[in-house]
């Protein structure tokens, strides 16, 4: 049997279609042979018209209804009920009916229609159905509430609040901005002042008072014409004054600035009120004041006895009582309630940042505190805090105490770690001994004073170690590199302690033991750095790298530790390869003449970024990917200083890479280089595909446009030029017309002329070495200098030579042109934004082997931003020149300085040309599933609890108490609403296998089975995960499946950027659901990350529900356009 | 039907593979604004298509259409006569792109924190200015700090755009220069004839893409800037320098307003320059130059001799598929 026709059993199976009617059969059959084709829009097609032109056909209906049901597609339900009622009218078997009638109630369920699924439940209680049941509504909560005074929109704005936020969450993100925003420190003083933000909200509550009192005791502001002296009353409240008599004359202009920035900024409707006066029209507006639930009540936050005073005003002059409200509102809700019988506000303010920062990892669990490494964790747990976790708060308490918060920071990482890296640390004797190597011996300041978390490489440090087979920690290279390194004098100098007692170490966990004594330190912990970059180097290796090569990367960490992504990232590569890699680098930093030092570093960097970038797509196969890079820095070994030899070296070396690459990625031995390198960066053609899809056709006009932009020369030319003056140097006569029109195309290519004056110029501090780069650029006449040369073969290949930097103008150019980000502003704007590329840096911070960063945004600091450093993190520095860009779609919208980058370069590095329907639809279907398990959980509190199991691992405790209460409650759609993409998948594969009950889950395995290697989890991680520079020194794509980090010092939400999974998994199962080929993610990924990122409106940086709300906008605009598309090709 | 044909001039050799796109050269209708003022500097009013010659690169162009101020535009017959373009209640002449009607005004106000201070009597200026608008022209409002905000979207209701303005949220950083590349690019797509007044402080510590970048594409697409700064011009020697170099280069003009009335004054002249500028269009006879082409606008009669043009310099023709 053929994979398609196993398949098609199997789905029919799984649908419960039986073999019986082959003539009804064939359309289901013939629709999943569609689908292994990627051509599921014409699947859908076939099945809805032959269930239109059957509709008293059952199995017609049912394979119908099940498609889209398979494919999450809002139709289904409408399928279903028709197949519901037909069932009914042929009297069907009860257990068909039952099975149709429970599949509409979670689909009721799953759409927010509880009134339909209750009518369908009972059907299939009346058909015998059993084990399901709906709970009764949750009843609604009656918190306590206080008035603020005006509009809660104008209150929202002024307070940064995002107003998609619900009232019952406004108390929590006002107190998390005032946290963040409200107050500063005074210098040279303890005392907190109120910031700008915070004044302006204090200033608003004024204003807003007037307003109310003149809305009267209705609440309602009413001006009823314009010369009713209430307008008067009202302008001087607003700041502003009548210019013109009433009428069509009349316009406001301010008189009071201060009140008028307030009546703006808050967003009164001051041109309505404008409009009113001049039509002489009343003017109404409903001014009831918001009302705001608080958490515990007022009373617990404001005891009486106090100074009579609005609990808002008192709320917002409070900073630790803002930042307590921020830490309960993030704490599981049953713990926070326990919290605040046992512990009075004005207590536990004490430790507000401490709850703050790692609160919301605790949870009580009937009384008792959950601790990592659970039972048996126990009783070390009491030893180090002093009191057991059976006393529950009191437990808490202490540990948010001790240590001035690094006991709880301790707990912290410990608790977000599962598996056993987890089973390791939280062995009792190590859980102290590792404890106490952390704390020291002073533990000011404690990891929550700063504004962010200050226990980042400790998070790092336990996420990113990994056990080796006998259970120890694996140590990069062996125990004697690791003491090596403590006892240097650069170790010594930066941890004596440790650097005495380095000769001494014997095991594994003692170099542990040493790295979590670094992960406290904020400064000087570089062998920390190295040990997790390295650990990343080797976590995907089969043979570990030897010591020798360890050794080196270690003592060259400082230097090219950046470039260790690249080793990272290709697992294959051998040891002499990563030595051979960074010799040349050493060779190149050598050079004194920058640059020349920057066109080898830049012509060196962009070969290997291909190679690269081919190894990810699979056009350079895994066998040859260590021999091509091997290869490619052979000629780069030993450049000679001196300049024209140096330049020839650069040359011939950048051309035999690229010769190299070609021949790696099998492009065909002839044609032209320029058109290979552009399709392989495009992607690779389809197997047996003479043409280029439209996919591609678009993506490579998309690329020539960037590289046409920035006006590069093609490599052709370059490599036609060259070859005959090398051929002329030879001997042979050179034909010089032909050299002098390739000399023109080089030269015709006009760079823009000097932008700034030379005062202008004087003011920029960095980028001379870039700017004369392109100045020399500019003054290239190859023509002149071809005709002068005659036939001196010396000067011949001096010519030759003085192409190297626009032939590293190409190369580094066409990386541009394959990371760049969606829009690509920058590139088409700025025409030598490639060629100002800054390999150099400055004389005190040279940035050649350095990350790349954006560098010069801001007029007048520099003329327009460009990249420094290397081309190691090209794909970030682009996203992040172009985020700026993007433009929100409403005012007052935060776009995330770290976030949004991190979400680009998941669109931009990850390709999905090799991605199978196969792979696609596996992912939608999980979704699919996933649905239905929250569905069932609504029903059956045994499903209920093997979700709660799975998912409880992904998510903080207090989101998952509240997805288990809605559930609870019946309230799924609320649910769902709660919990992100990656948690829904995860939570479906690893429930699937077990699940005998459902459709669904049935179609799973029998995928699984039929694909097991397209759809095993690696398959499944490359297809769809995301790059993660920072947290595996990779730009590999994969899904690491970790809960999602909060924002931490040194990296803000770059961290919680990486560990967030769901963007592509959602795209997706949304690409699934509108039939689309997966070549198309190519295109459409970009695009709706684009269309996500402008439709953010977060409140704060950790406000992640915002992107996911982002997300279900753009799915649901993307869907709308589809169907739409659908009807009028109908 | 000649007219409407977009003409091609040279194909840049990229590939001859089967399916690879084709990259080409091309340049489609011109519209060019200016004014042509005497050396009071009063508006020179009144003239005609032939009293004008325009050349590009030296090579005289023939005109496809003319209009003066906000008049109705006229089409020019190949004998050089005029006759009126129908033009709908609504000022629109669709299916023309060469029916130039009114203005596009594009207003970029800068929300940053530079503009704290000044951001509420700048928001009464511009609105004054919008409501002083000429009913044929259309205005949008956009603001910015960091990013872009499209407050109201182009329209011929000031009040929509009044109230787009007065919904403005003051911001952080300033992105000036990304801010305006982007109302360009917005303004790009819009036919007819528009222009771009930038309502800043001066400061930008965000941009990403350089002024000259950005005057660049203003060139290219035929958009004057014009730029009103809330500084001294010997406040910021720097970002006055630029706001004269990207204001001239375009066709517009800058104005250092400190104060409120000085604003609003700034705002009138902008007004004055709209009404009394010409504007015509052409599609460019062949011209092998792949790069900028010099708009040269001559008035033909002796006294037209003294008389001082402001238009663009020229433009680089458009690449693509």
């Amino acid at each position: 049997m053929r994979l398609g026709q196993f398949l098609a059993a199997g789905w029919m199976a799984a649908s419960g279609i039986a073999f019986q009617n082959l003539g009804a059969q064939d359309p289901a059959k013939r629709a999943w042979e569609l689908e292994l084709k990627g051509e599921g829009a014409e699947a859908r097609t076939q099945l809805q018209r032959a269930a239109n032109a059957n509709p008293n056909d059952p199995l017609a209906l049912e394979a119908y209804a099940g498609f889209l049901d398979h494919h999450r597609d809002p139709a289904a339900r409408a399928a279903y009920e028709k197949l519901r009622q037909l069932l009914n009218r042929n009297r069907a078997s009860t257990s068909e009916r039952a099975k149709i009638a429970q599949r509409l109630t979670e689909l009721d369920l799953i759409a927010g229609d509880r009134l339909n699924a209750e009518k369908h439940l009972e059907e299939f209680h009346s058909l015998g159905g059993k084990g399901l049941n709906l709970p009764a509504q949750g009843a609604a909560a009656h918190p306590d509430f206080i008035e603020i005074p005006g509009p809660l929109r104008s209150f929202a704005r002024m307070s940064a609040v995002s107003p998609d936020v619900g009232p019952e969450e406004v108390m929590a993100s006002l107190s998390h901005n005032i946290t963040l925003n409200g107050y500063s420190a005074l210098r040279a003083s303890e005392s907190l002042e109120p910031t700008e933000y915070l004044k302006l909200i204090m200033r608003y509550l004024t204003q807003a008072r007037e307003i109310e009192k003149l809305a009267g005791p209705n609440q309602i502001l009413k001006i009823e014409t314009c010369e009713s002296t209430q307008t008067g009353d009202l302008l001087r409240i607003l700041g502003y004054r009548m210019r013109g008599s009433c009428g069509g004359d009349v316009s406001l202009e301010t008189v009071n600035p201060s009140r008028a920035f307030l009546t703006i900024d808050s967003g009164f409707p001051l041109s309505v009120l404008e409009a009113a006066l001049r039509t002489n029209r009343p003017f109404t507006l409903d001014y009831h004041p918001a009302r705001i639930p608080v958490m515990f009540g007022a009373g617990y936050w404001h005891p009486a006895g106090g100074k009579p005073v609005e609990f808002i005003d008192f709320f917002i002059g409070d900073p630790a009582l803002c930042r307590l409200y921020s830490a309960m509102s993030a704490l599981d809700p049953d713990t926070a309630d326990q919290l605040h019988k046992d512990l009075p506000a004005a207590k536990a303010k004490v430790y507000a940042h401490v709850w703050d920062f790692f609160g919301s990892i605790l949870e009580l669990r009937d009384g008792k505190a959950v601790v990592p490494g659970g039972t048996r964790a126990e009783k070390m747990w009491t030893e180090l805090l002093g009191v057991g976790p059976d006393k529950g708060t009191t437990f808490y308490e202490r540990l948010v105490e001790k240590d001035d918060g690094w006991m709880a920071s301790y707990f912290d990482s410990l608790a977000r770690i599962s598996g056993p890296v987890q089973a390791y640390l939280t062995e009792p004797e190590r859980l102290k001994r590792f404890y106490t190597a952390m704390r020291g011996r002073v533990t000011s300041p404690g990891p929550a004073r700063p504004v962010f978390r200050a226990n980042t490489d400790l998070v790092l440090l336990t996420t990113r170690m990994r056990l080796d087979a006998d259970g120890r920690p694996h140590l990069p290279g062996g125990i004697m590199v690791w003491k090596n390194l403590f006892a240097s004098k650069n170790g010594a100098k930066m941890d004596p302690l440790l650097a005495k007692a380095a000769p001494g170490w014997k095991e594994p966990e003692q170099v542990l033991e040493a790295m979590f004594g670094l992960s406290r330190k904020m400064a000087e912990n570089e062998p920390l750095k190295i040990f997790m970059a390295l650990t990343d180097v080797e976590r995907n290796r089969t043979k570990p790298l030897e010591a020798n090569t360890i050794d080196l990367l270690v003592k060259e960490y400082r230097e090219l530790g950046a470039q260790y992504s690249l080793f990272a990232e290709v697992p294959t590569l051998s040891d002499a390869t990563i030595t051979a890699y960074m010799e040349a680098a050493r060779g190149i930093s050598l050079i004194k003449d920058v640059p020349l030092r920057a066109d080898a570093a830049g012509t060196l960097q962009a070969l290997a970024s291909f190679w690269q970038i081919f190894v990810r797509q699979h056009t350079i196969p895994p066998g040859s990917a260590d021999a091509t890079l091997a290869a490619m820095v052979q000629p780069f070994a030993k450049i000679q200083g001196q300049r024209e030899i140096g330049q020839r070296e650069i040359f011939d070396g950048g051309q035999k890479g690229v010769q190299a690459l070609l021949t790696a990625a099998r492009a065909p031995t002839s044609g032209s280089a320029q058109d290979h390198m552009m399709d392989l960066l495009a992607g690779t053609k389809p197997a047996g595909s003479a043409r280029l899809s439209d996919a591609h056709q678009q993506m490579l006009q998309d690329m020539t446009k960037v590289f046409e932009a920035q006006r590069l020369v093609s490599l052709d030319t370059l490599f036609a030029l060259a070859d005959r003056l090398e051929a002329a140097a030879g001997g042979t006569k050179l034909d010089v017309p032909a050299a002098n029109r390739l000399a023109g195309r080089i030269t015709e290519i006009q760079l823009p002329r000097a932008a700034l004056s030379t005062r202008e110029r004087a003011e920029q501090s960095q980028g001379y070495y870039a700017d004369r780069h392109v100045d020399t650029e500019r003054r290239l006449n190859l023509r002149q200098a071809i005709e002068r040369a005659g036939a001196d073969p010396q000067k011949l290949r001096d010519i030759r030579a003085s192409l190297v930097p626009v032939l590293r103008d190409t190369l580094v150019g066409l990386n541009y042109v394959h990371y760049a980000p969606p829009g690509a502003q920058v590139l088409f704007t700025n025409p030598a934004f490639v060629r100002g590329h800054d390999f150099y840096g400055t004389a005190d911070h040279i940035r050649t082997w350095q990350a790349t960063e954006v560098m010069g945004t801001g007029w007048p600091a520099n003329a327009g931003g460009r990249l420094s450093g290397s081309l190691i993190s090209l794909p970030y520095a682009l996203a992040a020149a172009e985020q700026n860009f993007l433009i929100p779609t409403r005012e007052q919208a935060l776009i995330w300085g770290d976030l949004v980058p991190q979400m680009i370069v998941s669109a931009v590095v990850p390709r999905w040309w090799e991605v199978t329907p196969n792979q696609l639809h596996w992912i939608g279907l999980n979704m699919a599933y996933a649905d239905s398990l929250l569905a069932r959980s609504a029903l059956d509190e045994g499903v209920r609890e093997r979700v709660r199991s799975v998912m409880d691992r992904y998510m903080p405790p207090a989101r998952m108490k509240k997805v288990d209460r809605l559930l609870a409650a019946g309230d799924v759609r609320g649910a769902s609403e709660n919990v992100v993409p990656a948690e829904m998948y995860l939570a479906a594969r690893e429930l699937a296998a077990a699940d005998r009950d459902s459709a669904l889950a049935r179609e799973l395995r029998t995928l699984a089975a039929a694909a097991s290697q397209e759809l095993s989890a690696l398959a499944i991680s490359r297809a769809f995960g995301t790059p993660k520079p920072t947290l595996s020194t990779s730009y590999q794509p994969e899904l690491l499946s970790l809960r999602t980090f909060p924002t931490l010092m040194g990296y803000s939400s770059r961290i919680m950027a990486e560990s967030w999974e769901s963007n592509l998994l959602f795209y997706a199962a949304l690409a699934d659901e509108l039939h689309l080929r997966p070549a198309e993610l190519n295109l459409r990924v970009p695009e709706w990350t684009q269309l996500t990122v402008e439709r953010i409106f977060a409140t704060h940086l950790e406000d992640w529900p915002a992107l996911l709300r982002a997300l279900r906008l753009v799915g649901e605009d993307v869907r709308q356009k589809a169907r739409k598309l659908t009807v009028a090709q109908n | 039907m000649l007219l409407r044909l977009a003409l091609i001039f040279l194909l840049v050799a990229l590939a001859v593979a089967q399916d690879r796109p084709t990259f080409r050269v091309k340049v489609d209708l011109v519209v060019l604004s200016y004014t042509i003022t005497n050396h009071k500097g009063h508006y020179i009013n009144g003239l005609q298509p032939k009293d004008f010659k325009i050349s590009e690169d030296g090579i005289p162009q023939k005109l496809a259409s003319f209009a003066e101020g906000n008049k109705p535009p006229m089409e020019i017959q190949p004998d050089g006569s005029m006759r009126p373009m129908q033009v709908s209640e609504q000022g629109r002449t669709e299916g023309r792109p060469d029916a130039v009607v009114g203005t596009n005004v594009f207003v970029l106000f800068d929300t940053s924190n530079y503009m704290y201070r000044g951001f509420v009597y700048a928001s009464d200026a511009i609105a004054d200015f919008i409501r002083g608008l000429d009913r044929a022209d259309s205005v949008a409002v956009y603001t910015y700090s960091r990013n872009l905000t499209r407050a109201a979207a182009l329209t011929k209701e000031r009040n929509d755009a009044v109230s787009g303005l007065r919904s403005a949220v003051a911001g952080d950083d300033s992105a000036l220069y990304n801010a305006l590349l982007l109302t360009l690019r917005d303004a790009a797509r819009v036919p007819g004839r528009k222009v771009v007044i930038v309502f800043s402080n001066g400061p930008d510590n965000a941009s990403m893409v350089a002024p000259d970048d950005v005057r660049a594409v203003a060139e290219d697409e035929g958009i004057p800037i014009y730029v009103i700064s809330t500084n001294e011009v010997t406040k910021d020697p720097i970002s006055s320098n630029v706001f004269k170099r990207i204001s001239t280069g375009t066709g517009g003009k800058s104005y250092f307003a400190k104060t409120w009335q000085k604003q609003v004054e700034a705002f009138e002249a902008i007004r004055e320059d709209l009404g009394n500028s010409y504007t015509v269009t052409y599609y460019p006879q062949p011209n092998p130059n792949e790069g900028f082409r010099k708009i040269m606008v001559e008035v033909t009669s002796d006294a037209g001799r003294k008389y001082r043009v402001q238009a663009r310099p020229g433009y680089r023709p458009q690449r693509g598929f």
